[in-house]
């Protein structure tokens, strides 16, 4: 008992330390870090929706630019459009993410594996065409700048990345909460054990709408906050790349939920192709042996801590 | 109510599976206040016969009723609203849950706190989980697990597995308990513990059917036995009555004419 808490204990403070440099980084480094790191955010709670359908469905989604360009799309309308700030409108991202993630559940609930995965895939496709399609409101390839603040007085670039980072700690203090509810509880048992979840009282469908409408919300405030911190929205960001990416940010964060773990994926997915940017051909090839890398360094990690640890007890 | 009008019957139950007759058209009524072993041979149908119960099999023909009240047609999960909880023959625990959270489970649903609650820190969720983990460590304290509550089931020997899914089985008070083999894989001290919690579950109030092959243990804490072979009941009664039947006798060690 006291060693479980003590690892709670530990595992929450490892997870304030990198919010708390964080939050000191912008008086240390330049604008465009700045800039970028305000997007890693936003993609870090990206790389957390697939993660929580992998972790809580058991499912793996390669077409979450769907809701990611939702929650954009409703930032970058109201905001261009309207006027209506973040206040206003990030709440409508999540309200957006969570309706069409239980609409698409819904006609999806018996699909698994390689089916749902290819149907979500279905959904990242449409995506580009659908707001071209709709120009008259999205902007079409000119896209849209958003640019209300959402504090007035405070210099927007600082508004830009504390708005992300400040999203990103709230989801992931959320999920991290909904893990310990009565909802998550019984989710983990659907997944496992759906036969069981069923006997008391937690039906399979229930779970699997459920777990996708949450997913859904997230993957809105994902793109919500890329809106923001990114300034603008236009189609090129919500490619199936894009979502193949979010996918791979997952996978090298081993499916994690808590902070440290999707602010690795979320730095992959941004970091990774701007320092390789200036690799001309080559991009794909270091990408795929990066990828590679930071795959078998999570498997062997705790092996080789082991064996140090072993060590450094035996000497 | 008293103990036969409490009860959970089944009327004609039959259930196949293609060709083959799993189930043929069984009658039983299992009783409140009393525990009834449901005993027999490998592939007699005894599972089956708790999946049609506990809505996981619709069987073809028949009718389940619990207290007077049509089961026909309800869900598992609607069944476990009315308080009909199972264990299964193969531990379903979840392993991303601590002990006492997968005990918390079997009395989540007499728990309705929103979703607001399951992602933001208000009261109402934080004193749902105390309440629940409460009911849960109390359980297992019962059942001697206290010190297991905040490990893995992945850390526990399999006995103990099933003592726990036992505990998520009773935490919730249920008005029916089925337990599939509770005694599998147990040592004598855990099956010595186990039989004294049964024996303190079995209340005016409770439906408890123990499938079993633990013929120890069946003999010494049922009241009442139904044996079943082949998808039909070869002999119902008391322990003592089930013990002297010539059919049981055979099916259990076999006869000459067998040899």
């Amino acid at each position: 008992m006291t060693q479980r808490l003590q690892d709670i204990a530990a595992s929450s403070i490892a997870s304030w330390i990198p919010v708390a440099i964080l939050a000191a980084l912008p008086f240390i480094v330049g604008g465009s870090w700045t800039f970028t790191l305000g997007l890693c955010f936003a993609n870090s709670i990206g790389v957390l929706a697939v993660s929580f359908l992998v972790r809580y469905g058991g499912e793996v989604s390669i077409g979450h630019t769907f809701f990611t360009a939702l929650g954009a799309y409703a930032v970058g309308v109201l905001d261009t459009r309207f006027g209506v700030s973040l206040w206003a409108s990030v709440p409508l991202a999540l309200l957006l993410g969570v309706s069409l993630g239980i609409a698409f559940a819904w006609p999806s609930r018996n699909l698994h594996g390689i089916y749902l995965a290819v149907t979500t895939l279905a959904l990242a496709l449409a995506v580009p065409e659908m707001i071209n399609n709709l120009d008259w409101i999205t902007g079409g390839y000119e896209g849209l700048y958003v640019s209300t603040p959402l504090v007035p007085g405070v210099e927007m670039g600082l508004q830009r990345y504390y708005l992300g980072l400040a999203m990103l700690v709230a989801v992931a203090a959320a999920v991290a909460r909904f893990r310990l509810s009565r909802q998550g509880m019984t989710l983990l048992l659907a997944k496992t054990h759906p036969a069981a979840a069923d006997a008391f009282g937690t039906r399979r469908v229930w779970a699997r709408i459920a777990v996708m409408g949450i997913s859904g919300g997230i993957g809105a405030l994902c793109g919500a906050t890329l809106a923001f911190s990114g300034s603008t929205v236009s189609p090129g960001g919500f490619t199936f790349w894009q979502a193949i990416f979010l996918l791979v940010g997952s996978v090298v964060s081993f499916y994690g939920l808590s902070l440290v773990r999707v602010l690795i994926g979320g730095a992959f997915v941004t970091l990774v192709p701007q320092l390789l940017s200036a690799s001309g051909a080559w991009i794909p090839v270091f990408y795929g042996l990066s990828l590679l890398g930071m795959i078998l360094l999570g498997h062997y990690l705790p092996r080789i801590q082991k064996t140090l640890a072993r060590r450094k007890g035996g000497a | 109510m008293d103990q036969v009008t409490n009860a959970l019957r089944g009327d004609g139950i039959a259930l196949s599976f293609g060709g083959i007759k799993v189930l043929k058209g069984l009658d039983v009524e299992f009783r409140a206040g009393e525990i009834t072993g449901l005993i027999g041979p490998n592939g007699a149908g005894k599972t089956s016969l708790f999946n049609c119960l506990t809505g996981a099999y619709r069987p073809q023909h028949g009718s389940i009723t619990y207290a007077g009240t049509s089961l026909d047609g309800l869900p598992p999960a609607a069944r476990a609203g009315k308080g009909i909880v199972r264990s299964f023959q193969h531990v379903a625990l979840c392993p991303d849950l601590s002990v006492r959270e997968n005990v918390m489970i079997g009395v989540a649903r007499n728990y309705s706190a929103g979703w607001a609650s399951a992602f933001l820190p208000l009261s109402a969720g934080r004193k749902e989980r105390q309440d629940m983990a409460a009911a849960a460590d109390r359980v297992l304290a019962d059942l001697g697990l206290a010190d297991s509550a905040d490990l893995l089931p992945s850390e526990l020997p399999p006995g103990t597995q099933r003592l726990v899914e036992i505990a998520r089985a009773i935490v919730g008070k249920p008005s029916v308990l089925l337990l599939d083999e509770p005694a599998a894989g147990l040592n004598n001290s855990e099956t010595r513990d186990l039989m004294k919690v049964l024996r303190k579950l079995a209340s005016t109030d409770l439906v408890l059917v123990v499938v079993e092959h633990d013929m120890d243990l069946v003999m010494s804490i049922c009241d009442r036995i139904y044996v079943l072979n082949f998808g039909e009941f070869v002999a119902v009664g008391t322990p003592e009555e089930v013990r002297g039947n010539e059919d049981v006798v055979r099916i259990y060690l076999g006869s000459d004419d067998d040899e």
